[in-house]
């Protein structure tokens, strides 16, 4: 149903059945490594090309998660997930061998949060009963095809972020009023392209917090909800830097923020102590922290209700190249627990 | 595993640094420090002549007035005078210009030898060899004018 | 080229953006690149006196080999995977010595080993390097250019 100009509100409330968490090395050695299901103990992991590996990631993520809820893979309808790689051929390539109908989508870091909206939409309005979603990024075969060469030299500044090696994959489906509360998908706001005339490819956290602020404010104007309303706002991959800029400019837009509830992906799933700069990015950011940590949080009872923003930068090697800026956006969805 | 390559790394270049420390000559060791110390050899002339020697003495003498110099071998042999001298750091940017007065002074002074310059510390270091060399071996006429004739002809190499 | 006017949005968006942003430690990176890129030079220098003692090499021709072996070694850096990291530490301590040239022709040729020699490795080997051989190359051009015409008037 719509609300507002660019919300849905799912009064059916699909739900999160299960999620498959896959990591790499670095994030083994990170904040949350218990959030993970699996992680693999080299960038290559068994494949000849980094490519390779990072569908590798993919098709492990959706297996757990189905392996997790039980759930066989011919029951489920639909496939959507994308990721940061060219065309996304990684999650192209893995539904080839998934063989579930599949929607490819692009949104660059946003793609988790757009994927989670599509699959509760049409689950909320009886196109499906199980869709799995999600997104993934691998880091290798990121910063080659964005920045430079994995073994180059280059001295990065400290706003540059660390592109996340994982995939967080969910199944979605519909509410079947069982004994066990599952967080439930409650609504969501599609965001717009917001250009702030940044052009530094390391600055991604900043170039994409006025989408994240311009999403959260649609959100809250949509549904009539403000920060009270839940218990944590989370942004996908803001980083350090990226966050303190998004309440700046919440603040200034005259929302008041509350500072704890108000968290960033990109700074749960590192410890201060790796050499990540201002934080953690792309597609595997949110996917990872929301499907795993924050998914698994909700279970325990810490949040009951949550909105997770993911933002995503719209630019490609090319794009700045030729002097563009970096367009952005933020997709949100709203979580509560049953 | 990274480690491990390291230590792999560190081995290979161990045993290039032991082999090389093996291969060293008596005349090598002494002449290395050459290298990095003020050494000022005595100069040298294939004729044993007390005029030979006078006229070395004078060449050495001279290029040391220069006070950007502060490092000199004097070699001559029948009508070839090798200079290999150092340049104080401060002045090594002026080097040609210091190369070009000094070969002025010394041709103004003494004729009938025909002067080879070098600031090359590898001329320098071969010069302290032969020099060396003569002291050990007592080299003939021939074979010293043959090894000088052969530095000089290093000193002229381009790449 | 895209050079438009910023709208008033995005021009108060600046000054927001411009009051966080981290700024690189320019001193801090300035001291580390003077030491580490000193340390690089100093070990180029002691190949140089390695090249002139143990073989027939004077200080003019001894600049060939010591490139080499400068490279050679950044080369096995870069394959062990420590010269990105010194890269991060060092900045352009690491990447103004030649080691920094033969860091970007070897990292480009391991990343692009996936897609074959002749389309990864051959075509994709220089370009990092391939800019700074073809300014290079220019720049000496217009410099040896201005130098003769200067010369011949002078001389004129």
């Amino acid at each position: 149903m719509l609300a507002g100009g660019q919300s849905w509100i799912f009064n059916r409330s699909p739900i999160i059945l299960s999620t498959g968490i896959v990591g790499g090395p670095f994030e083994r050695e990170g904040r949350i490594p218990e959030e993970f299901d699996y992680f693999y103990d080299d960038l290559w992991m068994g494949e000849d090309s980094y490519e390779k590996a990072h569908r590798k990631l993919i098709e492990e993520a959706v297996t757990i998660a189905l392996k997790k809820g039980n759930i066989q893979k011919e029951v489920v309808q639909f496939m959507i997930g994308g990721d940061l790689i060219n065309q996304i051929t990684p999650t192209n390539f893995a539904a080839r061998n998934i063989s579930i109908p599949y929607l490819g989508i692009f949104s660059a870091c946003s793609t988790s949060m757009e994927g989670l909206a599509i699959a509760a939409s049409i689950i909320n309005n009886d196109g499906a009963n199980y869709i799995i979603t999600g997104a993934a990024s691998h880091n290798a075969a990121a910063e080659r095809q964005y920045r430079y060469p994995t073994e180059y030299g280059a001295q990065k500044p400290p706003t540059a972020q660390w592109t996340v090696t994982g995939a967080g994959y969910a199944i979605i489906g519909k509410s079947n009023n069982q004994s066990k509360p599952r967080p439930k998908i409650t609504s969501a706001t599609i965001g717009k392209v917001v250009d702030m005339g940044l052009t530094d490819p390391f600055n991604m956290g900043q170039a994409m917090a006025p989408a994240a602020v311009d999403t959260i404010i649609a959100h809250f104007n949509d549904l009539g909800r403000d920060f009270d309303y839940y218990d944590l706002i989370i942004t996908g991959d803001l980083g350090k830097i990226g966050r303190t800029t998004a309440i700046e400019l919440l603040k200034e837009k005259g929302i008041p923020v509350a500072e704890n509830k108000f968290l960033d992906c990109g700074l749960i799933i590192y410890r201060e102590d790796q050499p990540v700069q201002a934080g953690a990015s792309g597609a595997a950011s949110s996917a990872t922290v929301i499907y795993g940590h924050i998914f698994n949080q909700m279970k325990k009872g810490v949040y009951t209700k949550v909105l997770s923003i993911a933002t995503g930068a719209l630019l490609s090697p090319m794009t700045f190249q030729q002097k563009e800026t970096i367009p952005c956006i933020a997709h949100a969805v709203s979580i509560e627990m049953e | 595993m990274k480690i491990k390559n390291i230590s792999k790394l560190s081995i290979l270049i161990l045993t290039i640094l032991l082999v090389q420390a093996c291969s060293n000559s008596d005349v090598d060791k002494q002449s290395l420090m050459s290298l990095i110390k003020t050494t000022n050899p005595p100069p040298i002339s294939a004729i044993k002549d007390p005029k030979e020697e006078r006229i070395v003495l004078d060449i050495q003498e001279e290029v040391l007035s220069n006070e950007k110099i502060y490092d000199v071998a004097v070699i001559k042999g029948k009508t070839d005078v090798l200079v290999a001298y150092k340049v104080k750091h401060i002045h090594r940017f002026r080097m040609k210009q210091i190369k070009g007065e000094l070969k002025k002074r010394l041709e103004d002074q003494f004729e009938n030898v025909q002067f080879t310059l070098s600031s090359d510390y590898k001329i320098f270091l071969e010069a302290v060899k032969l020099q060396k060399r003569t002291e050990q071996d007592n080299l003939s006429e021939e074979e010293f004018d043959e090894q000088l004739k052969d530095i000089i002809q290093l000193s002229k190499e381009q790449t | 080229m895209n050079h438009q006017q910023k709208t008033y949005e995005q021009k108060a968006y600046e000054k927001i953006q411009k009051k966080h942003e981290a700024k690189r430690p320019l001193l801090r990176n300035c001291i580390v690149a003077f030491f580490v890129g000193g340390l690089i030079s100093m070990i180029g220098q002691g190949i140089t006196y390695f090249y002139i003692y143990f073989f027939n090499f004077t200080e003019k021709t001894a600049s060939n080999p010591t490139v080499a072996t400068m490279i050679f070694l950044s080369m096995l850096l870069t394959g062990f995977g420590v010269y990105d990291r010194l890269g991060q530490f060092a900045g352009a301590g690491s990447a103004v010595p030649v080691t920094g040239f033969g860091n970007a022709v070897i990292s480009a040729a391991i990343e692009h080993r996936s897609e074959g020699f002749v389309l990864g490795v051959g075509s994709n080997m220089f370009k990092l390097a391939g800019s700074v051989i073809l300014f290079g190359v220019f720049s000496a051009f217009v410099v040896a250019l201005i130098k003769t015409i200067f010369t011949g008037l002078g001389g004129g």
